[in-house]
């Protein structure tokens, strides 16, 4: 399952906010798309720290994909 | 919900809000100075209290803001970590409040001895400010213009404190130097090299994210601060040629970079996704549209020097930028930046997200607009105080009481997280 967050019309801290609760139903086949103009590096902390991965790709439209997963094992 | 969430070693919150507290007071003393002074003092910008007033908000009040933000900004928009923060802030902002104040006073009481007692003391404060930011630039593995635009504003704030210190030593010592094209291109470098390059590297993260605009278009943001890097250098050598017709000329070019920035900034607030109309868009769309009088009243005396020749022209585009572009830009991202603080360092409580406050209930919205109006009006008023010098009194008065209410709002901030922090920690403990 892919949980899509769009965070590009929302203030933060909501699409943190967003992301960390859809973190609790992350299972490990799960898969949360993050859409963001930014590179969110206190995320990025939290994810580090927690367990798990994420990759981050640049649309030429300047929105930025943030794919999370849990980290395997 | 994740109580067990481990967040991110940001800085202690203590470490950008005591820069934070202090700026506004700056801005108190600049506007008391003003209206005590009166308007005959806006004649020149060589007047002791001109030149007091113009680093009260450089020195005191930009300085602080801008350092305490960079403390922060920092692991959170580039993930780099800055070395010590605590430790660093504690030595570095008593140095530049010291030397700060010495330099005004110096200034404003035409002694040397004075200033030639600021220098040591913001050159060690600025020199491990920029040592320790430097180094959290350069290792961090983020990529992109906000980054680079950092590096450069750094830079450039390094170039501005050895202009300004070469500038103390020839006038405290009497050395035979170039004051005026000295002073020039120290004001450019510290105008943009500086504080302007920094807006916009902070501009190209927040704008899109707290605004809810499009991102500014990447070739700008590629092209914004090398090209007003190139063009600084390029004037700074000009100011030492025989002919200064040349940097005259490219004054021109060079002011209708910074309305570039200026029209790029409001084009996105115009078009943005979702109109939000709170103190930080508001205060970032005064201080563009005083960045773009600013441009063109700079190209219009770079085309026509004549335009220059009354004194008071320099003190216009001083009172447009410091007051106008700088002080309108620094309470916006204030605003915006102290609420985000307290919302990230309470989730480092451990709390559930859900027992985290909203990020709008930690300055009244109301105080925050009625504290834009009266900013507002004293944007208006100090320009206007240039040519009829009979409103410096009522602009300094405004402006001074528009920066203590500023200091109250950061205060409410700070007590909102302390009372929120209470409250988490007496809830898990009685859980």
């Amino acid at each position: 399952m892919i949980i899509v967050i769009d965070g590009r019309d929302l203030q933060p801290p909501e699409p943190m906010e967003r992301t960390v609760e859809a973190l609790d139903r992350l299972g490990a086949d799960d898969e949360i798309l993050l859409l963001l103009y930014c590179q969110p590096h206190p995320l990025f902390n939290v994810l580090r720290n927690n367990g798990y991965a994420w990759t981050d790709n640049l649309l030429p439209d300047g929105t930025r994909e943030i794919h999370i997963r849990r980290q395997p094992g | 919900m994740h109580p067990n969430l481990s967040f991110e070693q940001a800085p202690p919150i203590s470490v950008p809000y005591r820069f934070f507290l202090v700026a506004p007071w700056f801005g108190v003393i600049a506007g008391l100075l003003l209206a005590w002074s009166g308007g005959e003092v806006l004649a020149s910008r060589w007047t002791p209290e001109s030149l007091a007033l113009v680093h009260l908000i450089a020195v005191g009040f930009m300085l602080q803001a801008m350092s305490g933000a960079l403390f922060q900004f920092i692991p959170v928009a580039v993930g780099g970590n800055v070395w010590r923060p605590l430790w660093i802030s504690n030595v570095v902002q008593p140095l530049l409040i010291l030397g700060a104040l010495l330099l005004v006073a110096g200034f404003y009481l035409s002694a040397p001895v004075l200033l030639a007692a600021a220098v040591p003391a913001l050159l060690l404060g600025v020199g491990i400010f920029v040592s320790v930011v430097l180094l959290a630039l350069w290792r961090t593995p983020a990529t992109g213009m906000t980054l680079w635009t950092m590096r450069i504003a750094v830079v450039g704030l390094v170039v501005t404190v050895l202009l300004g210190s070469l500038l103390v030593e020839a006038m405290s010592r009497g050395l035979a130097l170039p004051i005026i094209e000295l002073t020039n291109v120290h004001l450019a470098w510290g105008l943009g090299g500086w504080a302007l390059m920094l807006v916009a590297a902070v501009s190209y993260f927040v704008v899109p994210m707290f605004q809810l605009t499009n991102p500014y278009p990447l070739w700008f943001a590629r092209w914004f601060g090398p090209l007003l890097l190139a063009m600084l250098l390029l004037w700074s050598v000009l100011w030492f040629c025989d002919d200064l017709r040349p940097a005259q000329l490219i004054g021109a070019p060079l002011a209708l970079l910074c309305g570039a920035f200026a029209t790029m900034t409001l084009r996105l607030q115009y078009t943005r996704r979702r109109k939000i109309n709170d103190a930080t868009s508001l205060n970032f769309r005064v201080a563009m549209i005083a960045l773009l009088v600013f441009a063109i009243s700079g190209a219009a005396m770079a085309i026509d020097p004549g335009l220059a020749d009354d004194p008071r022209a320099a003190v216009w585009l001083g009172m447009l930028a410091f007051p106008g572009v700088f002080v309108s830009t620094i309470s916006g991202m204030m605003y915006k930046i102290t609420p985000f603080l307290n919302w990230l360092h309470l989730q480092r409580l451990g709390a559930p997200i859900s027992a985290v406050p909203n990020m709008k209930k930690m300055i009244p919205g109301d105080s925050m607009t009625a504290q834009f109006r009266l900013h507002v009006l004293a944007v208006l008023l100090l320009p206007a105080a240039v040519w009829l010098p009979s409103l410096a009194e009522v602009a300094g008065l405004v402006f001074s009481v528009s920066c203590a209410w500023l200091a109250w709002n950061l205060t409410l901030a700070m007590n909102s997280y302390r009372r929120f922090r209470d409250q988490i920690r007496a809830s898990a403990l009685r859980c």
